[in-house]
């Protein structure tokens, strides 16, 4: 797989994409603080298909925000490639989100008034960036929008917009793509579709994804699976299966 | 409910700030105008009547029958019996009449003063008159100027004046003092002066009271003293109380405030109109937006009427509220204007006193309230349409997107350009009138109705034009002008808020622009002259009827009759190396049976080349002894060749027809060759006017030095440049554009407001969208950028829209009133227009812009 022109020098000797460590998020709710984050150390490697999970309030989405520049720590560092991210001034981890990174959302993830083809080009032209033809061909062709691809939003099932989402997000092959919960609005053929084609994705294009999400059977596509709990990160699971992570998941809302 | 209304209000108070302020600076302009205009009346009123109730009984002399057949009469007046015998009432303390006449002054240039002689007068002991300043004349070799004559000639007291005697010798007067006569257009227009009795009889030749004025004896009222001269003087004056007399004046020159107040109340209808579409278009997006709110007050058990209620109790107190304010901010926009701005009307200057009437306060309190329910009504009935099922929906606001245009909306509005076209056709076909703008007028309505009907799909029509080129500058702009496009019937009426500001601006910039073009084209290529002299006119005979045989000349038959030019003036001119041509008009009248004719003729001019003028029928170059051109209101339905009937003294005369023209050109009446005219009138060797015409290389300082030097002895003699004339015509139309242009800036300004709380709103609503775009990578300079564009296209699209159907409606309307109207579009004011809604629309984009760049991704895109 070629890399994207433009992407910076990243070292192929360095493993991981996304490294994090101490990673602390404190809100202050009037008198008391909340730690959302609690020193978190963590690192994500190239090509691998991770999940975040952890109960409600675990702090799962504060960390994918804080690694992905969408959100600030209170102290500690994210490095994503040799890019030191935390403190980076806003201009700059615009700049970085558009060209670095890739991002699928729960729900809401497309403009309503652009057609399915817009909305995949849209990070593209906002980075005025030339669009690959052949990996744009490849890639609509993977999640089967072919037919589809001047439709609006409004037109396509959950299902499809999710898939529009992920190809949106691959295009440009960023260094990582975060996904946050990207099935929770799915019924669980379509959910299965779009988790299949990203673990594809990240094995065939050697892509490195970065998943929040509480359910179970989402996490077991991934390569690896970390559990948060209350800001900490308390486990982790290789090679996961749906009834392995069920049963840590369900030990770490007892203990 | 209603406390659920009120606690929604506290919410959502951001939300209505700019609506308030549409709602506030239009009730602003409504109680404003009426504490202004009241405020400008009561100081007239204050000013009339304080000089005219300081007599007690005012005697003027009846008016006479009017009598068709004898011609105008000279005004009556009353004799010294008549005083002698109002003197002699025991009811009376003290009386004296007023005598008046007119009198040339000159000027500090040495010129005479005015188009008509300024009123010379003499005051008498009791008058309603006194000196505001210096003294009244105490002789022979003073007199008082009026404080209007003296602001405008620039005379103070103490300064020496020329004044001309009937004989026309000068005569030198000090200023004594000034006499402010108030609002009396006779004497704040003419201009007055005031002389002692004798002098003012010499001056003038004037004789006879054109008033008496007395002061009641001790122990009589000021009613029993005029009804003791009303019975004095039976008959032949009529006599009101001082009290009464001003009254009468306040009522006749309140009709100025009153004018002032209706235009002022005009634009603040117009300003209140725009106004209500903001309030409109601000209540349907906030329902829209909170249909989930209102989806959960019914499932929650209220009835459909408690949520219209909803709405309309929020619309009444965000109305009365704002209106509150706005009275308030009217009451302060009132007092400067009464303090600074009643000169402009001719107020009397000094600070006024503030009258502020309940009905100023209760207008603006009551438009403001009612337009606020109004616009609120359709949003407020939409409201009650929510189903309760909607608040279970999760995504409320983003829907579907409205793509579509009724076929009937189309219809309706195609067919509404239709009408306005064809009443407009119909219009223009016809004869040039004075109704024809007001048809117009109403053609512009209805197509503003179409305007109105087809905004979604005009908006999506230009947008998708514009888009053409926007969409390659770049990922901006192009978002920008996708957004445009997805609420259309929001972004209409938005733009057409602004529409109605832009269309009237530009109408009447179209006019005025057309109007001066028009004047020009006419003056310079129809009739091109540099100088037009002609003797300052003697309105009225002198007073008095006696005196007047040696003083008016060659009257005859009681014609008031212009002074004529000197020939040495026409010979000076004429022997000027600077003039190329002398051009000069006589005019005499002919009796015919029930008419005076006027009989005009022109020495020293070919008609055909130099009077060009638009003709009915025939040619003028057929003018010569024995023809005669007749102006279509005397031709009677000749038309060229015919035999046409001159009644004169020594019997009828035949003449050709030559050509008929046009009434409303320069060649009017009966028009003679200067040789019939001269055997028809052989007294006749002096000119009513002279056209000067400079040579093609002369110098204008040149020829207006040959001018002025041939004027030099005949200071009566008046001037008129046609350049000046030209340059006063197009200041006077300036003036008034900038006026038009102030008042509806207001219109404009709310209309600016309404687009920035649409894109406010909008923003709200796209709060994930935006979100999302910053999270894919869009840099906080290309969100604003984004909304500004979109906004700047909504200003434009409404500043375009408005200027088609100002140019469109401006022409309509000049050309339905002037015959032959040259079109101007006045490009650079156009081009102003077009910047101004550019800067428009960034100055609306600006607060939501910020408040979009400034929310934080994640707050957004974690919750609703």
């Amino acid at each position: 797989m070629s890399e994207s022109s433009v992407r910076p020098q990243a070292q192929p000797q360095s493993p991981p994409v996304v490294v994090a460590r101490g990673l602390v998020k404190t809100y202050e709710t009037g008198a008391n603080q909340v730690h959302a984050l609690a020193g978190v150390d963590v690192e994500f490697h190239r090509g691998a298909f991770t999940a975040i999970m952890g109960p409600s309030g675990s702090g799962k989405s504060t960390l994918m925000h804080c690694l992905a520049g969408l959100d600030t720590a209170t102290s500690g560092t994210v490095h994503l490639g040799r890019t030191p991210i935390t403190g980076l001034r806003d201009r700059e981890l615009t700049l970085l989100r558009r060209d670095r990174i890739g991002f699928i959302f729960q729900s809401f993830n497309l403009l309503p008034m652009l057609t399915a083809e817009q909305n995949i080009l849209l990070p593209s032209q906002i980075a005025r960036r030339k669009v690959d033809r052949e990996r744009y061909e490849h890639i609509v062709d993977v999640v089967g929008l072919r037919d589809r691809l001047d439709h609006l939003p409004s037109k396509l099932s959950g299902g499809q917009q999710q898939r529009v989402a992920v190809a949106r997000a691959l295009l440009n092959a960023p260094e990582v793509v975060y996904a946050d919960e990207p099935t929770g609005n799915l019924d669980s053929r379509s959910g299965a579709e779009v988790l299949r084609f990203l673990r594809d994705s990240a094995h065939d294009l050697n892509q490195t994804i970065v998943m929040v999400t509480h359910d179970p059977v989402a996490a077991s596509y991934a390569d690896r699976v970390v559990f948060l709990r209350d800001g900490s990160l308390v486990d982790e699971v290789t090679e996961p299966t749906a009834e392995l992570v069920s049963a840590r998941l369900l030990k770490l809302e007892e203990a | 409910m209603l406390r659920t209304t009120l606690a929604g209000l506290r919410l959502h108070t951001s939300r209505y700030v700019t609506t308030a302020l549409a709602i506030l600076l239009g009730v602003m302009f409504v109680s404003g105008t009426m504490v202004f205009a009241d405020t400008l009346e009561s100081d007239y009123e204050s000013s009339v009547m304080g000089s005219a109730t300081s007599v007690d009984a005012i005697a003027v002399p009846q008016e006479p029958e009017v009598d068709p057949e004898a011609g105008p009469q000279p005004p009556p007046v009353l004799g010294e019996e008549d005083l002698n015998r109002v003197q002699d009432l025991p009811e009376v303390a003290e009386a004296d009449g007023r005598v008046e006449g007119q009198a040339v002054l000159l000027d500090s240039d040495g010129r005479a003063y005015g188009m008509t002689p300024p009123a010379a007068m003499s005051l008498g002991e009791v008058s309603r008159f006194s000196a505001s300043e210096g003294s009244l004349p105490s002789g022979g070799d003073e007199l008082a100027l009026s404080t209007s004559t003296a602001r405008e000639t620039g005379f103070e007291a103490g300064d020496t004046v020329t004044v001309l005697d009937p004989d026309r010798e000068e005569r030198e007067f000090t200023v004594s003092g000034l006499v402010e006569f108030g609002i009396d257009p006779a004497y704040s227009f003419g201009g007055a002066m005031v002389m002692d009795r004798d002098t003012a009889e010499e001056m003038t030749g004037a004789t006879g009271y054109v008033e008496i004025d007395a002061i009641a004896a001790e122990g009589h009222t000021a009613q029993e003293t005029t009804d003791a001269v009303s019975a004095a003087l039976a008959g032949s004056a009529d006599v009101q109380t001082g009290e009464e007399f001003g009254l009468d004046m306040a009522e006749g020159s309140g009709a100025d405030t009153q004018m002032l107040r209706t235009a002022l109340l005009l634009f603040a209808f117009i300003a209140m109109f725009v106004a209500g579409i903001v309030i409109y278009n601000t209540f349907a997006i906030i329902i829209a937006q909170r249909q989930r709110e209102m989806a959960l007050l019914r499932c929650v058990g209220a009835k459909r009427g408690q949520v219209f209620g909803s709405v309309l109790a929020e619309s009444s107190i965000v109305g009365l509220l704002s209106s509150v304010l706005g009275v308030l901010a009217g009451v302060g926009i009132g007092m400067l204007g009464a303090r600074y701005g009643n000169g402009l009307v001719g107020g009397t200057g000094g600070p006024a006193e503030l009258v502020i009437t309940p009905t100023a306060v209760i207008s603006g309190l009551a438009v403001g309230t009612v337009v606020t329910v109004l616009s609120a009504l359709v949003p407020a009935l939409r409201a009650t349409r929510v189903s309760p099922l909607a608040a279970l929906r999760t995504s409320a606001t983003s829907g579907a997107l409205d793509k579509r245009t009724g076929w009937l909306r189309t219809a309706v509005g195609v067919a509404a350009f239709t009408v306005s076209a064809l009443i407009i056709a119909l219009v223009l076909s016809g004869e040039p009138s004075t109704a024809g703008p007001v048809i117009v007028t109403g053609a512009a309505l209805i197509a503003f109705l179409g305007v109105v009907v087809l905004g979604p799909l005009l908006v999506r029509g230009i947008v998708h034009l514009a888009g053409l080129v926007l969409r390659r500058v770049g990922v901006a702009s192009k978002l920008a002008v996708d957004n445009s496009t997805r609420n259309p019937r929001r972004a209409a009426t938005a733009m057409i808020a602004l529409t109605v500001g832009a269309t009237l601006i530009t109408g009447y910039s179209v006019i005025s622009s057309s109007l001066e073009t028009t004047m020009n084209n006419m003056l310079e290529e129809q009739f091109p002259v540099d100088y037009q002299i002609s003797s300052q006119f003697a309105m009225a005979e002198p007073t008095g009827g006696e005196q007047d045989e040696d003083s008016a000349g060659e009257s005859d038959d009681g014609m008031p009759q212009a002074e004529t030019v000197p020939e040495e003036v026409r010979s000076a001119l004429s022997s000027s190396p600077s003039v190329a041509q002398v051009m000069s008009q006589r005019t005499e009248y002919v009796d015919d049976e029930n008419t005076h004719l006027m009989v005009n003729s022109y020495l020293g001019a070919d008609l055909a080349t130099d009077m060009g003028t638009d003709l009915v029928s025939g040619d003028l170059e057929d003018m010569g002894p024995g023809r005669v051109t007749l102006s279509k209101g005397y031709a009677d339905g000749h038309t060229a060749g015919d035999t046409y009937t001159l009644p004169t003294e020594d019997g009828d005369r035949e003449l050709e027809v030559a050509a008929v023209t046009e009434d409303t050109g320069q060649l009017y009446g009966v028009i003679l060759d200067p040789q019939d005219f001269g055997q028809l009138f052989p007294e006749r060797t002096e000119d009513d006017m002279l056209f000067v015409r400079g040579t093609s290389d002369a110098d204008p300082s040149e020829l207006r030095t040959a001018v002025n030097d041939a004027v030099e002895e005949h200071p009566t003699v008046q001037v008129a440049s046609m350049a000046e004339t030209k340059n006063q015509f197009s200041e006077m139309l300036d003036i008034a554009f900038y006026t038009i242009a102030a008042m509806l800036a207001l219109a404009i300004l709310i209309a600016v407001f309404g687009i920035s709380n649409t894109m406010a709103l909008s923003v709200l609503e796209r709060t994930r969208e935006s979100a999302l775009l910053r999270a894919l990578g869009l840099s906080r300079a290309q969100l604003r950028r984004m909304l500004g564009v979109e906004a700047v296209l909504l200003c434009l699209i409404g500043a375009l829209i408005g200027i088609t159907l100002g140019v469109v409606f401006g022409w309509a309307a000049g050309a339905s009133a002037m015959p032959n109207m040259i079109l101007a579009v006045p490009l650079a004011q156009v081009g102003v227009f077009v910047a101004v809604a550019v800067v428009a629309g960034l100055l609306a984009s600006i607060m939501p812009a910020r408040r979009a760049a400034r929310t934080s991704i994640t707050g957004a895109l974690a919750g609703e």
